[in-house]
């Protein structure tokens, strides 16, 4: 890895270590409080992405490197920073992008615009200069600004007038907000008249970043999984004598380890939007997978949120869920591996 | 061989299914699982109205399956009660079954059962928990952890250990089997917060601190508590399995919905190939564990157990669980993520776990085997 990303990474396992490893479940299920996204943000890790004054400008890499690691320890953090590069790749005025690249002011996309049918998550009407109506599945509804397709089919950024509505369950990442938001501006600007284009691009771009969550969420669940069949003991022996705790967890850690390396190789060149989708599809399985496996191993101990196990199981389905639709991203990736239109029947 | 389930058996089905309907709302379904709340209300209106029919068990089964597939937090809490009570009816004395087992039955107390501790998990025989006989009692001192209806419980059937085991090897000797009053004093619980499902269900950690029970409350003889534990397993993986089942088919209900709502369909009008696969393989999962989960119950409730199948029925429903909630979440994405479907989802995991994990019951199911072909 080159020195700079290094450094990054360093960088944040001490603010793993300082912030978030010693909070991450008030910081998954409870609140993130306006001082630590502060604090992530004086980091620089919202404005990764960010063209604004001071943004680091488009840097998947480090930003893919930010989030593998903070999701080893609180994905709810990665994902709230997610959300922040993902809103700032999409908007160009500064006073947004820096509100949002300060951590004053939060931003996010509403993506199930592309994961349910339409209509099916609500319906805004862009009239005479107004944007009214509600939007279901709002992941970060509670944020500042909000980025959303509108019937007529443009791409607007919501500035105001727009409150949360119904709330929804939570699967994962308790403290970011989710439910839908009732809409009734005309504080709003268009981003694209082409908006579904433009929001299925940065969908796109969003592949090696879920992808890294993933990773992250792997490597911080078999870790804990790892430590603790070196201590546990039961009939005599530790945990991580009996094959089939063994042989399970070290087949899923190999995997993640060639995921790992596949990642790092896309990070050092261009990928094609068929090798991220790749790294995605593949590191959400594992995440699923390897999650269920660690939580089997603490036994009931996993099941009890303390131990800091079951987030991961919980968190690792709703990425899969908010960031990814299994008919939907097949669909494409089989037509690039195909090279033409496939699975569509 | 007949697949098909007596009139009685299919009545319990109606019946469950009513009660299920009737009280188990979204909303009351949803308050229990956030708020952590044993449904006390609903509990005491299924006894009133008898939706557990002990002397047919057949009857439980399927009301077990049918209430857990409306809602498993809820359905796990209704049918919990007598957790353990096999016990008392194999190896309890007239005069225990009289004073504790038939006011359960009746729907006048609540059980508990308490073998698991915080050091032990699947290896039982290594429990520290102690009683030693004092004049005319004992005194039990030690501790269990994650025991269902640990808050809510009048008695609890407590394993200890009684005496030293003649070795290492043989640890699961001198183990006892007592019935603790709840109200005893030296008992004390703790209960346990933030599980990721069931969270409708009581668990708790139950304290022991010199806690005298009087001689008589020990069920059988001492010394083979090991063994009526295991028995018991035998009999209540079966429960499981239907546990099992009934999250399963609830998982495939909601696909099934979710699919002729909001199933993409292809050009030719029908749904999308991947999309019929997947509830294909769910649905032929659910009937092969129902199969597996009826056939052991066919042995057992002949008197004629069989604990390689009954292992099977256990691990095969709650993996299928798993799976089937896994599955739909995945292909019903935010339709699922924001309905019941999240709580089956986390709900499912327990059953890998509780009364003997996915990896102890695939030990059993070839070590029993083994023993039955004399290899």
């Amino acid at each position: 890895m080159e020195e700079e990303y290094e450094i990054l990474e360093n960088t944040v396992r001490d603010f793993n270590t300082k912030y978030v490893d010693n909070n991450s479940l008030k910081l998954e299920n409870d609140t993130m409080g306006k001082d630590f996204v502060k604090m992530l943000a004086g980091q620089g890790f919202f404005s990764m992405t960010s063209q604004a004054e001071g943004g680091a400008g488009t840097d998947i890499k480090a930003l893919s490197i930010v989030l593998e690691n903070l999701a080893k320890s609180a994905p709810a953090v990665a994902v709230k920073t997610l959300l922040s590069n993902s809103f700032s790749t999409a908007v160009k005025e500064q006073d947004v992008l820096g509100a949002v690249a300060d951590g004053s002011k939060s931003g996010t996309v509403t993506f199930s615009d592309l994961l349910v049918g339409k209509g099916q998550n609500g319906n805004l009407v862009l009239e005479k200069g107004r944007v009214s109506g509600e939007k279901e599945f709002v992941v970060g509804s509670d944020s500042d600004f909000i980025i959303t397709l509108v019937d007529s089919g443009e791409l607007v950024l919501l500035k105001s007038g727009f409150k949360t509505g119904k709330k929804h369950k939570k699967l994962g990442f308790r403290s970011i907000g989710f439910s839908s938001i009732v809409v009734d501006t005309e504080d709003f600007t268009i981003l694209s008249k082409d908006g579904r284009k433009t929001m299925e691009r940065m969908y796109e771009d969003l592949s090696i970043p879920v992808a890294a969550i993933s990773l992250g969420m792997s490597e911080g669940v078999s870790q804990k999984a790892l430590d603790y069949a070196k201590v546990r003991t039961a009939f005599g022996h530790y945990l991580k004598d009996f094959q089939p705790l063994a042989f399970d967890l070290s087949s899923l850690v190999a995997e993640m380890e060639i995921l790992k390396r596949y990642f790092r190789d896309l990070l050092s060149s261009s990928p094609s939007q068929k090798e991220a989708m790749f790294l995605k599809h593949k590191s959400l399985t594992l995440a699923k997978d390897i999650s269920r496996t660690s939580l089997q191993i603490h036994g009931g101990y996993g099941y009890l949120e303390d131990f800091g196990i079951e987030k991961f199981y919980r968190d690792s389905m709703a990425l899969s869920v908010l960031f990814h639709s299994e008919e939907k991203d097949m669909e494409k990736l089989s037509g690039l591996v195909f090279e033409s239109k496939a699975g569509f029947v | 061989m007949d697949f098909e389930l007596n009139d009685e058996a299919k009545e319990a089905v109606v019946k469950a299914r009513e009660f299920a309907n009737k009280y188990f709302t979204e909303e009351v379904a949803e308050r229990s699982d956030r708020e952590e709340q044993f449904p006390t209300d609903i509990v005491a209106i299924s006894k009133r109205e008898k939706i557990l029919d002990f002397s047919n068990p057949w009857k439980v089964l399927v009301t077990i399956e049918e209430l857990v597939r409306k809602d498993p937090g809820l359905g796990i809490s209704v049918t919990i009660s007598a957790f353990g009570a096999e016990i008392f009816m194999f190896f309890g004395n007239d005069a225990q079954k009289e004073k504790y087992m038939n006011p359960v039955f009746a729907g006048q107390k609540t059980l508990g059962l308490g073998v698991t501790e915080a050091g032990g998990g699947s290896d039982v025989a290594n429990i520290k928990t102690e009683a030693k006989l004092d004049g005319d009692s004992y005194l039990l001192n030690g501790g269990k952890m994650f025991i269902s209806n640990g808050q809510i419980a009048d008695y609890f059937l407590v394993l200890a250990r009684t005496t030293q085991p003649p070795s290492p090897e043989k640890k699961h000797r001198g183990l006892s089997v007592f019935i603790v009053d709840s109200k005893t004093p030296g008992f004390s619980v703790n209960k346990l917060h933030g599980k990721l499902g069931v969270r409708a269900t009581n668990t708790a950690e139950l304290i022991f601190n010199n806690v005298r029970v009087p001689k008589e409350n020990m069920i059988g003889e001492e010394g083979k508590g090991f063994y009526y534990i295991m028995t018991f397993f035998n009999i209540s993986r079966i429960y499981v399995a239907a546990q099992g089942l009934g999250i399963a088919h609830g998982a495939l209900d909601r696909l099934v919905d979710y699919s002729k709502k909001y199933g993409e369909v292809s050009e030719t009008g029908e749904l999308k190939e991947s999309l019929q696969l997947a509830i294909a393989e769910i649905a032929t999962r659910v009937e092969a564990a129902r199969n597996l989960t009826y056939k052991a119950a066919s042995y057992l409730f002949k008197f004629t157990p069989n604990p390689v199948v009954t292992s099977m029925s256990k691990y095969y429903a709650a993996d299928t669980a798993v799976f089937s909630t896994r599955r739909a979440m995945e292909l019903m994405s935010i339709h699922g993520l924001t309905t019941d479907l999240e709580r089956f989802f986390r709900d499912a995991k327990i059953l890998d776990i509780w009364e003997g994990t996915t990896e102890v019951e695939k030990l059993i199911i070839t070590r029993m085997m083994l023993k039955e072909e004399g290899a």
